[in-house]
């Protein structure tokens, strides 16, 4: 039996017990995954695998606290779980985590720039070495480099960090280049000026649709998103890029230390702002200063959510 | 909302640099603004009247006062405006002094600065709100941590007053350094004479109880109603039986342990009462030279033992007291001279410490006074004393000068000559310090009547000649090198903080400085207060202290508490957290990083939710900054509060 095979009969066996499953089934077209509520155990011949599962799902989690559910999981959704698990915003108990190892997701934007218009796209297939697509001016095909994520790329957690079931043999971390770091690099060697103008370009693209904040798994305000919220009064409802890009600032800052870098914020953007840079660049100075990773160990103290009167990288005294 | 403006001159201090007739001409136009005028000092009796009237007159619901920073006359200025019959938090000042006048000189700038300030205070008073103290009731009791001189003082001064006190002494005896010290400058009385009835009276106070080897484990509530865990360590004695009687000192067959009473000069039993005027004066042992904890069988003492004291199986007892207040008093230790290379490093046995030669002048040490070379029991003839011995020395990060050692070092060399008349001594010395009453008279004695010769200068070098120990040093003043030999060289060691301040200030949740001495709330008008209601300070733990200021502070410590405990109930500060339930999700982010604990978490209709527990939150606003909802906000400090000066700011 294949992995994926097993996972769905361990499934079935689990559903009785559990209010829900959530995983991924096929969506409105062939190039679309959208993820699946299975209830009963019929529902879990529905369920699909592919590299089309782009979507964490952990960020449907804390909407179930209190009730018992099941989760299919990739690597890097597998943090938000756990972060979620230290945050206590999930109960461990009251979870089953089906786990599979992943060799990378597919990112739309990098598929539907090689095919053209992606809503022409009238099948999809993919191998080991990249992407097939069929498309009116016939078949497009995309190396795999060309087509992944690029969190995949060099991803470091193909396997779910927690899981309660997890076949198949685990996978070794990914090798490829670094993308987001170049990408920080760049960001980094310019004029604060030219930074801000930049971002100010990026941001007035912004339709202020808060699709980055309901993709984030972390984002656990509920209806109380301070962006929305008039009191208190962070952000006003003027349509300007630096409103836009406060909210950016705000969501970065609550994700210091917490961000598992799953990259959903970017992929959920209709307008493809890359706002992921922001994340990257806090998750590295939190890093720096306190040797931390958000995510990884359920176990852990984010270092944002302690208080200690000195900190080991922090020499406050010596400013 | 009606608001006041009334724009400080301060004398000449603000008004020199602030047009601030122009600056309420300014804050007239500002929303809500509906008086605004100068004012020559509005801290003064007719400043505040006039405001009061303003007040009163033009129906103000509220005040800006636009002076000096509110560190000093936020207070004054409250109970003005509450004598005006408002909500003392319906004032906000801005601080034109500090801020503005003080640092700048350009007239126009500052009147610029000055009425932007204003502006920021006004948009903030805007959105105040009468805020109200609770009042809770107190334990009128009081912790005393350390039991040396300033300790002992305040545990005295507290319990004549009428309080109860617990002493907690980390050590098997009260008495602390003083009780080291052989004879006191500057009136070279004997130590053990002042400081033993002090002592005595401690022990038979019926008002103090006193935990003798025992130190603070964890302390929690707040001001008034504090509950301390205090860990009482095993003595393997128990000293409810225990008589004092010293007979299995006698006894002990094992006489080299480690004599800390003594500084390590000469040896002990392990079984041991540290010196005979010890309060308590009962017996301890060291685990690590017992005889029956190293090899197992000895119990030499429990069959000597009149009274069937000795208890090897003893484990230490963790006690829990409540208390009101908490006095600190634990002193200091003294640095590390080995860490002087030059000086020996330790090897050499002829170069002691400071206080290692106090036990050596006393009638009670282990050379029963008579001044004896440790290396060869042979009476010196040359003494040289080296001063700021890891003081004012930035090379070994102690670049502050420990006070009192120019003095002891001169009470030193004068007690040298008055035991052995035929001595000389050397004190090499960077400056003298000695600005106490009576103390350049008495450093003046010791080089005038004493005949010690001071050399102004450091000592490059200390080492061995035959049996004997060259010192090399400079002499600044003939702008020449000298070199003594010398028969014993004595250290005046500089002060440090105790061992473990660090530690027990965060459990005490006060600050402390970079060098481990806990911080007073204001070094000038608030020594003996710390930032954390409830908690004092007393003697050397706060900085280098000698006995006078010690005692002194043990006193002013103590009338502190008095004062706070004459209050019948104490108010708590309205100025803290409050969490809105209804945008909380129950993460416990906040409860995590509280560091008061001030913050628990509870259950409302089934889903968590957390509380701030009002006379514990000390309106740190940790947990406000925590809180990605804004969940929790800091009252007089909220997110709007703070959005509103900064928009003000940013917009005008
Ligand atoms: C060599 C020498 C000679 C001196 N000669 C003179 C002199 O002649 N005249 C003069 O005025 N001053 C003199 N001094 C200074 C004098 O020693 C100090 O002023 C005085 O000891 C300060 O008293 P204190 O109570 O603050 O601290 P300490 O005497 O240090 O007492 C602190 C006490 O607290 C206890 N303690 C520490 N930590 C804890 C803890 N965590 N929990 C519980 N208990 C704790 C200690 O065991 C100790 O008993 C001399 C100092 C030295 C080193
Ligand atoms: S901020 Fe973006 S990358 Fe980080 S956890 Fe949220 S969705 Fe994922
Ligand atoms: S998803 Fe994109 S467009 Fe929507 S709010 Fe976020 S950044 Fe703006
Ligand atoms: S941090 Fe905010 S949301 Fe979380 S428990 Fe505290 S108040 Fe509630
Ligand atoms: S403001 Fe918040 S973090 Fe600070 S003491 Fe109060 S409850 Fe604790």
């Amino acid at each position: 039996m294949s992995p994926f095979e097993t996972l769905k009969e361990k499934i079935r066996e689990a559903l009785p017990g559990l209010d829900c499953v959530i995983g991924w089934r096929q969506g409105f077209d062939p190039l679309h995954a959208t993820p699946f509520f299975m209830r009963a155990p019929e529902d879990v011949e529905k369920l699909v695998w592919s590299p089309l599962c782009v979507h964490n799902l952990s960020t449907y989690l804390p909407s179930f606290r209190g009730k018992k559910v099941g989760i299919v999981l990739k690597g890097c959704d597998s943090r938000g779980v756990i972060e979620l698990l230290q945050e206590k915003l999930v109960e461990r108990e009251n979870l089953v985590l089906f786990g599979l190892p992943c060799s990378g997701v597919a990112d739309l934007t990098k598929l539907g720039r090689a095919a053209g218009d992606l809503d022409r796209v009238s099948a999809v297939a993919w191998d080991e070495a990249g992407f097939t697509l069929a498309t009116p001016r016939g078949e497009v095909r995309v190396a795999r480099r060309d087509a992944l994520a690029d969190k995949c790329l060099s991803c470091q957690f193909p396997n779910a960090l927690e899981a309660d079931h997890l076949p198949g043999d685990p996978l070794p971390p990914a090798t490829g280049p670094d993308l987001g770091d170049e990408e920080l690099a760049a960001l980094e060697a310019m004029a604060p000026a030219d930074l801000m103008a930049r971002w100010a370009a990026e941001m007035s693209r912004c339709i202020r649709c808060y699709a980055c904040r309901n993709a984030c798994p972390m984002c656990v305000c509920r209806d109380h998103c301070i962006a929305q919220s008039r009191d208190p009064h962070w952000l006003s409802q003027e349509d300007s890029p630096r409103e836009k890009l406060m909210f950016q600032l705000i969501h970065t800052m609550h994700l210091a230390g917490r961000c598992v870098e799953c990259g959903e914020c970017q992929r959920a953007c209709p307008v493809d702002i890359p706002i992921l840079a922001l994340r990257r660049k806090m998750n590295r100075v939190v890093r720096e200063l306190f040797d931390y990773q958000a995510g990884l160990d359920s176990q852990a103290v984010p270092p944002l959510f302690t208080f200690q009167v000195e900190e080991a990288n922090i020499k406050e005294r010596k400013w | 909302m009606k608001i006041g403006v009334f724009v400080c001159h301060c004398g000449s201090n603000i008004e020199a640099t602030v047009d601030t007739a122009s600056v309420a001409g300014t804050a007239r136009a500002f929303p809500d603004v509906a008086y605004a005028t100068d004012v020559m000092y509005s801290c003064s009796e007719p400043g505040q009247d006039g405001i009061i009237q303003a007040v009163r007159e033009k129906g103000l619901d509220g005040v800006v006062v636009a002076s000096c920073s509110p560190r000093m006359h936020e207070t004054t200025f409250r109970r003005a405006v509450e004598r005006a019959g408002l909500n003392r938090y319906m004032l906000e000042m801005a601080n034109i002094r500090e801020h503005v006048s003080w640092i700048g000189k350009d007239r126009e700038a500052n009147t610029n600065k000055a009425a932007e300030l204003v502006r920021l205070a006004v948009e903030k008073l805007r959105r105040n709100r009468a805020l109200f103290p609770k009042s809770f009731d107190i334990t009128r009791r009081v912790l005393v941590i350390g039991g040396g001189v300033a300790g002992i003082q305040a545990a005295l001064d507290c319990a004549d007053g009428g309080l109860d006190v617990v002493l907690v002494e980390k050590t098997s005896s009260i008495g602390g350094k003083m009780a080291k010290l052989d004879k006191t400058f500057p009136t070279v009385d004997c130590s053990s004479c002042i400081l033993g009835p002090k002592m005595v009276d401690v022990a038979q106070h019926e008002r103090i109880a006193l935990h003798a080897y025992a130190e603070v484990e964890e302390i929690g509530g707040y001001v008034g109603n504090f509950e301390v865990k205090i860990r009482k360590k095993a003595t393997f004695v128990d000293w409810s039986l225990c008589t004092g009687c010293g007979l299995c000192m006698e006894k002990c067959p094992s006489r080299k342990s480690h004599d800390a009473f003594n500084e390590g000069v000469g040896l002990t039993t392990a079984i041991n009462i540290p010196f005979p005027q010890a309060i308590p004066k009962k017996a301890l042992i060291d685990a690590r030279f017992c005889r029956q904890f190293l090899k197992g069988k000895c119990g030499v003492c429990a069959k000597v033992c009149p009274s069937g004291a000795i208890r090897y199986e003893m484990e230490d007892e963790v006690i829990t007291e409540k208390v009101g207040a908490i006095v600190t008093a634990t002193g200091f230790d003294l640095f590390d001279h080995t860490k002087y290379g030059e000086y020996g490093g330790g090897r050499y046995p002829d170069v002691i410490t400071s206080l290692q030669y106090e036990r050596l002048l006393s009638a009670s040490g282990p050379t029963g006074g008579h001044v004896k070379r440790p290396s060869d029991g042979r009476e010196p003839r040359t003494v040289v004393f080296v001063q700021c011995v890891g003081s004012r020395d930035t090379s070994v990060d102690r670049p502050y000068c420990s006070g009192f050692c120019c003095m002891y070092t001169a009470k030193q060399a004068i007690l040298t000559k008055d035991h052995i008349p035929e001595s000389q001594s050397y004190v090499f010395y960077m400056d003298i310090r000695a600005p106490g009453k009576l103390y350049d008279e008495f450093t003046r004695r010791a080089m005038e009547e004493y005949g010690a010769r001071y050399v102004r200068g450091r000592v490059a070098m200390i080492y061995p000649k035959g049996d004997r120990l060259l010192v090399r040093g400079a002499d600044t003043l003939m702008g020449e090198q000298v070199e003594i030999e010398a028969d014993l060289v004595v250290l005046a060691v500089g002060a440090e903080a105790a061992a473990g301040s660090p530690a027990l200030a965060e459990k005490l949740r006060i600050s402390y400085d970079k060098y481990g001495f806990f911080m007073e709330s204001h070094p000038k008008l608030r020594p003996v207060e710390t930032n954390t209601a409830g908690v004092y300070l007393a003697g050397a733990c706060q900085g280098p202290k000698d006995i006078p200021s010690s005692v002194g502070q043990g006193s002013a410590a103590a009338s502190k508490v008095l004062g706070l405990f004459s209050r019948q109930k104490l108010e708590s500060d309205p100025q803290i957290s409050q969490v809105n339930q209804r945008r909380c999700v129950g993460c416990g982010k906040c409860a995590l990083t509280c560091p008061f604990g001030a913050v628990k978490m509870i259950d409302v209709r089934g889903e968590p939710k957390a509380e701030v527990i009002e006379t514990v939150c000390q309106g740190c606003g940790i947990c406000a900054v925590t809180c990605p909802q804004g969940a929790v906000q800091l009252e007089h400090f909220t997110d709007n509060q703070i959005l509103a000066e900064v928009n003000a700011l940013c917009q005008s």
